[in-house]
């Protein structure tokens, strides 16, 4: 008689299993050495990343191990993401990742490579709830920005002063309760007063359209996901009010 | 038919009069408090305030049940995370600095039930007991083991350990069941009905839908095996691809908020599962009016709910007509 020596996948609920399609990560680059610094990246290998870039870097140069290693495997990160396969945990271990390797890069060059722009992240004062700006930052850093990350409960005058140093292409505001949203018209008529006409996209539980559209320069994020794309767009030199039309209404 | 009796036939699969109406999270609006006269912070450090500010959804708004604590930090708290209170306005917080590392050991402290708040919340359940537990459905929340493991850790230690370390997030996910558990037991003897767990973290937002699988289920079952009463549990965000996962823990109910699809929800579940929800609590509740809300709670309960909610913990700006607008649209909904 036959006995059954694996029992594991008896009661597996195959139609259920959402994850059993999982499709693995794609090559991004022909070459095989730039291609395994990727995949330290894609596997959000942060032990293992430091002694990859650095033994890459005897044989390519630091712009190719960062463009073609580094930010090609957060680009497929970004895409698995997109669609569904990877979760935050994923993205947030391969930005490290990514970031740990740029950095050794950037030591070998003696100067900091060139990121698209500045993003100051911020959650509301009074709100100590920072997840939907960890997932912002997260999914900024992995796009190339450089995330101003000014972190959780911060008050109205230093969101304005971080403004003015950094001078970001963007401004980003999260709040979980409806309480603390109220922070950010304070934000938007201090910006403005100073003329620092920078687009602030809030978002986060608590916070609707109707209120952000309700003062200048808000624009509502109504997922994390649209972080990057908002970026990109004000790094072209979409002011508030195209950027509102665009991704409101 | 008494509120009570309405929300307990619907947990044993018999038919109540109408659909039962309550709030799975937390209750309180700043009306609610004018009303009854017991404000924040005091509601969320003392019994009687607490009790008070709870019982208000029942005399003042009509739920069919009432739920204490207001706030996600009384586990957190025992175990000795830092609090930041949300004085007049807002909930308590977790802060920092954060309680431990990954590789700690967590230990849940003996007089767990003594310390913090938690004698608080107990005797709040015992007032509403005495106060109207004949009348209404008693709910005490605990929160789940997963959250509980994330305030110890902090978000991001924990989200990258989900997929780096899973097992050194076990110890961890111990005794957020264990705390949780103890304090469910303890609401329970004091006069809870009904239990909600809400698992903010365990969210697909969050965590992979494998990890809820693989780390929390077997935990959340554990409690739900635990506690002698129908338990709830809650979690925010877009759940549609862990509920059949959720179903897993065998709890009583599944709450959910409109992020997730009623449809797929209910067609997971069948016709036995009885599923909690309703609209938005921000959007809709909160912003717009008793027009909106009723056309919205309409949509969800047609979809397949089996109680009507808000959606998460009501903001407290929220305009009482809305939750008044929200109770009608339950009572419109008969059974024969």
């Amino acid at each position: 008689m036959n006995y059954l020596t694996d029992t594991s996948n008896i009661f597996t609920r195959y139609d259920l299993n959402i994850e059993v399609a999982q499709q693995g990560a794609r090559k991004v680059s022909g070459d095989e050495i730039l291609q395994n610094v990727a995949d330290f990246v894609i596997n959000g290998d942060e032990d293992g990343i430091a002694d990859v870039v650095k033994e890459t870097l005897e044989t390519k140069t630091p712009m190719e191990v960062i463009n073609d290693g580094l930010i090609s495997g957060m680009n497929e990160v970004s895409r698995l993401w997109d669609e569904g396969i990877y979760f935050l945990p994923q993205v947030i271990l391969s930005s490290d990742a990514m970031n740990m390797g740029i950095a050794i890069c950037e030591e070998k060059m003696g100067r900091s490579m060139d990121k698209k722009g500045k993003v100051v992240t911020h959650t509301a004062e009074g709100d100590i709830h920072d997840i939907g700006q960890v997932i912002v930052n997260a999914l900024l850093n992995a796009n190339g920005f450089e995330v101003v990350n000014l972190g959780a409960d911060v008050p109205v005058d230093k969101v304005v002063e971080a403004c003015r140093t950094h001078n970001p292409v963007m401004v980003t505001g999260t709040a979980l309760m409806t309480t603390t949203m109220t922070a950010f018209p304070k934000i938007a008529t201090q910006l403005k007063r100073l003329n620092l006409n920078i687009p602030f996209v809030c978002g986060g539980g608590a916070v609707s359209e109707e209120y952000v559209t309700g003062f200048d320069m808000g624009i509502w994020g109504k997922e994390a996901n649209q972080a990057p794309g908002m970026a990109e767009d004000a790094l072209g030199g979409d002011e508030w009010q195209a950027m509102r039309s665009k991704w409101n209404g | 038919m008494k509120p009570k009796e309405r929300v307990m036939k619907v947990f044993n699969r018999e038919k109540p009069d109408v659909m039962p109406c309550f709030c799975v999270n937390g209750t309180p609006t700043y009306q609610q408090m004018e009303k009854v006269g017991a404000y924040w912070p005091e509601a969320h450090e003392r019994a009687e305030d607490m009790a008070k500010l709870a019982m208000a959804a029942y005399t003042e708004l009509g739920f069919d049940a009432v739920r204490a604590p207001f706030c996600q930090t009384f586990e957190a708290e025992a175990l000795g995370c830092t609090v930041k209170w949300g004085g007049k306005e807002n909930i308590p917080g977790i802060d920092h600095p954060v309680l431990h590392k990954l590789d700690d050991i967590p230990k849940l402290p003996d007089d767990f039930l003594e310390r913090g708040r938690i004698p608080q919340l107990i005797e709040a359940i015992r007032i509403m007991k005495r106060e109207v537990g004949d009348e209404v459905a008693i709910i005490g929340g605990i929160i789940g083991p997963f959250t509980i493991a994330g305030a110890m850790l902090d978000a991001v230690p924990i989200l990258k350990a989900t997929i780096k370390s899973p097992d050194k997030i076990h110890p961890f996910l111990e005794i957020g069941e264990q705390a949780g558990t103890l304090l469910g037991k303890a609401l329970i003897d004091a006069g809870a009905d009904l239990i909600a767990v809400e698992d903010m973290q365990a969210s697909p937002d969050l965590i992979a839908p494998k990890s809820y699988q693989k780390l929390e289920v077997e935990y959340q079952r554990r409690q739900v095996e635990a506690l002698d009463v129908p338990v709830i549990i809650h979690i925010c965000g877009n759940v549609d691809k862990i509920i059949p996962f959720m179903e897993d823990t065998c709890c009583a109910a599944i709450s959910i908020e409109p992020k997730s699809d009623v449809r797929v929800a209910r067609k997971i579940l069948g016709p036995e599962g009885i599923l909690i929800g309703g609209v938005d609590t921000a959007t809709t509740l909160f912003m717009k009016g008793p027009e909106e809300v009723r056309a919205g709670s309409i949509e969800q309960i047609e979809m397949g709910l089996d109680i009507l909610a808000p959606g998460c913990a009501i903001a407290p700006g929220t305009p009482i007509e809305n939750l008044l607008e929200m109770v009608k649209v339950a009572r419109e909904y008969k059974y024969d």
